[in-house]
């Protein structure tokens, strides 16, 4: 995982009505609001990118208080998040592995972009594998993107005109071009 | 004297009385003036006390306290309005309306949380927050007549006694009994079941349910289904202690 150093957690966390969705609307839709900003805090603090409602992690268990969100509750802060433009759900239906944009990608693009003018990268061809890990990137904040990330930031530098994106014969083979 | 029987004893008897009641009506006029003078020279007194003392009074909330008390006993309001001689001499008028502005400022960033109902002490920390380290401290006492002005201006505003705690209540709508006992008795561990109110108040379910429906639809319940044995658990936000936001 991520960083070492202790992800402080709100107020809300240690108090157990918060691990049950409630019924009264106004309170709900706080409830939400809450949560929703617990998971991208949690995910960026720890370099995270996939969630599963049903995983058993801190951010869905509070032993102290012996409380879990329920995966059906999760799903629903979850979704308010996909509908804000924060998170993606990777399997459609099923929505069992969301994608969490804690950095939206408009931002992500934008460091994708600030790197490859840094690095001279003009004309330059790469492979998408290597844009994720290793020398050209390690040290960089560009380092350990995932690859859903980068794919969909990439696409929106495609749609600026700054990138060209190539498809292999495989997965392992698939590469941009900048622009 | 010797009573003789008689009809000029008895006019006699009647003209003694009356005497005696004239002379009764002479000590009691008498004596209220001397009181009326000695209250005047109480609030003469008073005012040249307040005027010497003024940097105390706002600085300082106990002696501000013992201030307030002191004028009551001789009945002497110095809220009673925001013009006058009061509110020149210690300026209070404006130090009790802008703490009114902000002790309804924190309330209402926090209705949110606590349903509009928020313990006094956790207000009296948060007016502070607001009022920043550099401005005269405030107490409870400060805040309770802060409060009270408020209600005689009908700001919707009111103290609510739950048990052992003193809140305020910022909502409009009714706060009754009912509702005042399942909180109270929510008190010690912040949350209750239905079951243990049906209980430990005496009342029907159908009562239960109803002020907890009532508690959870005005914002100041939350409900908790995650407790080991499965019951369901109303929570009080208001009872937490001091952790908002």
């Amino acid at each position: 995982m991520g960083s070492s150093s202790t992800f402080s957690w709100p107020y809300f966390y240690q108090y157990p009505p918060y691990f049950t969705r409630q019924p009264v609307k106004e309170t709900a839709d706080r409830q939400s609001g809450l949560w929703g900003s617990l998971i991208l805090a949690y995910c960026k603090h720890h370099k995270l990118y996939v969630l599963s409602p049903s995983e058993d992690i801190p951010l869905w268990v509070n032993k102290d208080i012996n409380r879990r969100l329920a995966p059906e509750a999760a799903v629903s802060f979850l979704d308010d998040l996909v509908a804000a433009g924060s998170a993606l759900w990777l399997d459609g239906g099923a929505k069992a592995r969301c994608l969490v944009l804690w950095r939206r990608l408009p931002d992500v693009a934008a460091a994708i972009a600030s790197w490859a003018a840094s690095y001279g990268m003009a004309d330059s061809v790469m492979l998408l594998d290597e844009l994720a890990a290793g020398p050209a990137v390690a040290g960089t904040e560009l380092e350990g993107l995932h690859r859903e990330v980068l794919l969909r930031a990439l696409q929106v530098l495609e749609a600026q005109g700054k990138v060209k994106l190539f498809k292999g014969a495989t997965p392992e083979e698939e590469g941009v071009k900048f622009l | 004297m010797r009573r003789r029987p008689g009809i000029a004893g008895i006019q006699r008897d009647v003209a003694t009385r009356e005497q005696y009641r004239s002379a009764g009506e002479e000590v009691r006029r008498a004596s209220l003036q001397q009181m009326k003078a000695q209250l005047v020279i109480f609030k003469s007194s008073l005012e040249a006390f307040a005027l010497q003392h003024k940097a105390d009074i706002r600085a300082d909330p106990v002696f501000r306290a013992q201030f307030h008390t002191m004028c009551a006993n001789i009945g002497v309001d110095p809220l009673a309005s925001n013009k006058g001689m009061w509110a020149e001499l210690l300026g209070f008028g404006d130090f009790y309306y802008e703490l009114g502005v902000q002790l309804v400022e924190a309330c209402l960033a926090s209705r949110q949380l606590n349903g509009g109902l928020m313990e006094l002490g956790a207000l009296r920390a948060a007016v502070e927050r607001r009022r920043g380290s550099r401005s005269d401290p405030v107490s409870e006492d400060d805040i309770v007549r802060a409060v009270r002005k408020l209600k005689v201006l009908g700001g919707g505003i009111d103290i609510v006694t739950i048990g052992r705690g003193t809140y305020i209540r910022s909502v409009p709508g009714e706060f009754n009994t009912d509702k005042n006992k399942v909180m109270e008795l929510a008190q010690a561990a912040g949350y209750i079941s239905a079951g243990q109110l049906a209980s430990t108040a005496g009342w029907s379910s159908q009562r239960c349910e109803r002020v907890l429906a009532e508690l959870l639809k005005e914002g100041m319940a939350m409900i908790d289904d995650g407790a080991p044995d499965k019951l369901r658990l109303y929570w009080f936000p208001a009872l937490m202690p001091q952790q908002q936001q």
